[in-house]
């Protein structure tokens, strides 16, 4: 889902890095100002762990394999905003180090994963798990749930934007100046795979780390992670623990 | 993993003695980035060539074997670019005036003059701007490149998490290939998709508990160091003459070819 550069057109990209100024300040301040000291280095770990969890293949029926995103998982670790950073800066490695995603779009790919991404399945996780015991099914299915949905609305927002490209850039004969292909084509491509595979993918990574941290929640896992004095924000506690 | 390792984490090429490395990372990323956006804006497709003909004579001087650029440019999203590009040379994606007919599987396909050049645009545009992000990367020790960040002004949150989240990238990868190694040699066989997402899950899961640990540690050692709240980066560039003439040089093809 990262869009390389050549991709979107000059006007796509300014407006989305112009959407995204604004965002990446309030979560700057945000974290800034809730984020203690002593939680500095959580925000790298969950950079780290977030540009990782895109090395992970997942199995997948049929003998193939997908990897997920996990930027519903690091929102439900970390909080919207902290993930927000966590994320954007997972994506300025792969873009100026690894050449996956590209400069002249990376204000479009933060706002389709380090901002729709996280926002969308952190709340909806939110709340489908409201007044769920930190130990529940409910809040494992919430987890594959949200990022099930996460990631498609993403997928859409993407395809959106590639098949926007045709309509804002081209020539008085009709050819495309940057992406080829129009909303007829974009959307149903991106949506399509991404519910049928990745969405799934997304869904099952996020549900099962989110068990099995339930299961071995050795180091105080979730709580202090994620309690509203620290890095995530918004978390809610429950019999004093927070998931 | 090792080809991962290899491309994104080796700085052999930034260590050569060739042009590009020679100049100050501030000054290279300023006009890489010049370049980048008039690679978007052209609509000239011998602009476009022009600019990656720039780019390959770049990587010669700066020492960089052709062969492994031209891999590390071409392989991936140029050729992924490519290959999605090709159905929108037929008029069923771009009507238009018809150029030539082509019979696949009995189906007769008509490729049309906007369809043919807006694809080879498409693929021009996507390979140079690869090509300049590929060169500025691995001309680049990767440390000051992500200290360069810091002449645009971005808060000092995100350059602090970002030199930090580059460190554990490194530690975190070690994990996995340990864990990768650990588990192929306990399963040794193919597994049943369901127990892999299990082993993948449990793997990400006793990642997340490991950095967690980390946390501490980490912080103890920042605080041994003076750490009081407030970051301190060294800032050690220096531009000399040949820097601003590249400079130059770089605004004179940008402006001329606008």
């Amino acid at each position: 889902m990262h869009i390389p550069d050549g991709y979107l057109g000059p006007t796509t990209c300014g407006f989305f890095y112009a959407v995204m100024l604004p965002i990446w300040a309030v979560a700057s301040k945000i974290v800034k100002k809730t984020l203690k000291a002593k939680q500095v280095p959580m925000l790298a770990i969950g950079a780290a762990f977030s540009f990782v969890i895109m090395m992970f293949n997942v199995p997948i029926i049929g003998g193939s394999t997908g990897h997920a995103v996990g930027g519903v998982l690091v929102a439900i670790l970390l909080g919207p905003w902290a993930a927000c950073i966590a994320i954007t800066v997972a994506l300025v490695i792969q873009a100026l180090l690894f050449g996956d995603g590209g400069i002249t779009a990376f204000g479009a790919n933060c706002f389709n994963l380090a901002f729709i991404l996280p926002f969308v399945g952190y709340y909806i996780y939110q709340a489908l798990t409201y007044r769920a015991p930190a130990i529940s099914n409910r809040r494992v299915l919430a987890a594959g749930i949200a990022g099930y949905v996460g990631i498609n609305i993403a997928a859409l927002f993407t395809g959106v934007e590639f098949g926007l490209q045709p309509l804002l850039h081209h020539t008085a004969a009709g050819q495309a100046l940057y992406c080829p292909y129009g909303l007829n084509v974009s959307v149903p491509a991106m949506a399509g795979e991404h519910l049928l595979i990745f969405g799934w993918v997304e869904a099952i990574v996020t549900a099962l780390v989110i068990k099995f941290l339930q299961k071995q929640d050795t180091n105080g896992f979730p709580p202090k992670t994620c309690g509203n004095d620290t890095v995530g924000l918004n978390a809610e506690t429950t019999n004093g623990r927070s998931l | 993993m090792s080809f991962f390792k290899d491309s994104v984490f080796s700085d052999e090429n930034a260590s050569k003695n060739g042009f590009l490395q020679s100049l100050d990372p501030r000054i290279k990323t300023i006009t890489f980035l010049l370049f980048l956006v008039q690679i978007l804006l052209t609509r000239n497709i011998f602009i476009l060539l022009c600019l990656y003909a720039v780019s390959v004579l770049l990587a010669c001087f700066s020492k960089i074997r052709l062969g492994f650029f031209l891999k590390r440019t071409w392989v991936f999203i140029p050729l992924f670019s490519l290959f999605i590009a090709i159905p929108a040379i037929f008029s069923i994606f771009t009507p238009g005036e018809p150029l030539t007919t082509v019979k696949i599987a009995g189906l007769t396909l008509i490729i049309t003059r906007p369809g043919l050049s807006g694809a080879a645009l498409f693929i021009a545009r996507v390979v140079t701007s690869v090509s300049f992000v590929v060169l500025l990367n691995i001309t680049t020790k990767h440390f000051e490149l992500l200290k360069v960040l810091r002449i645009f002004k971005i808060p000092q949150i995100f350059v602090m998490t970002l030199g930090m989240c580059y460190r554990y990238i490194f530690l975190f990868i070690g994990i996995i290939e340990n864990t990768h190694l650990a588990v192929k040699s306990r399963v040794g066989i193919k597994i049943r998709p369901k127990k892999g997402q299990r082993i993948v899950a449990s793997n990400i899961t006793s990642l997340w508990q490991r950095s967690y640990q980390l946390n501490e540690d980490v912080y103890q050692a920042m605080l041994s160091r003076g750490y009081n709240g407030e970051p301190l980066v060294l800032n050690n560039f220096k531009a000399g003459w040949q820097d601003w003439l590249w400079l130059l040089c770089a605004l004179t093809i940008f402006i001329t070819i606008r």
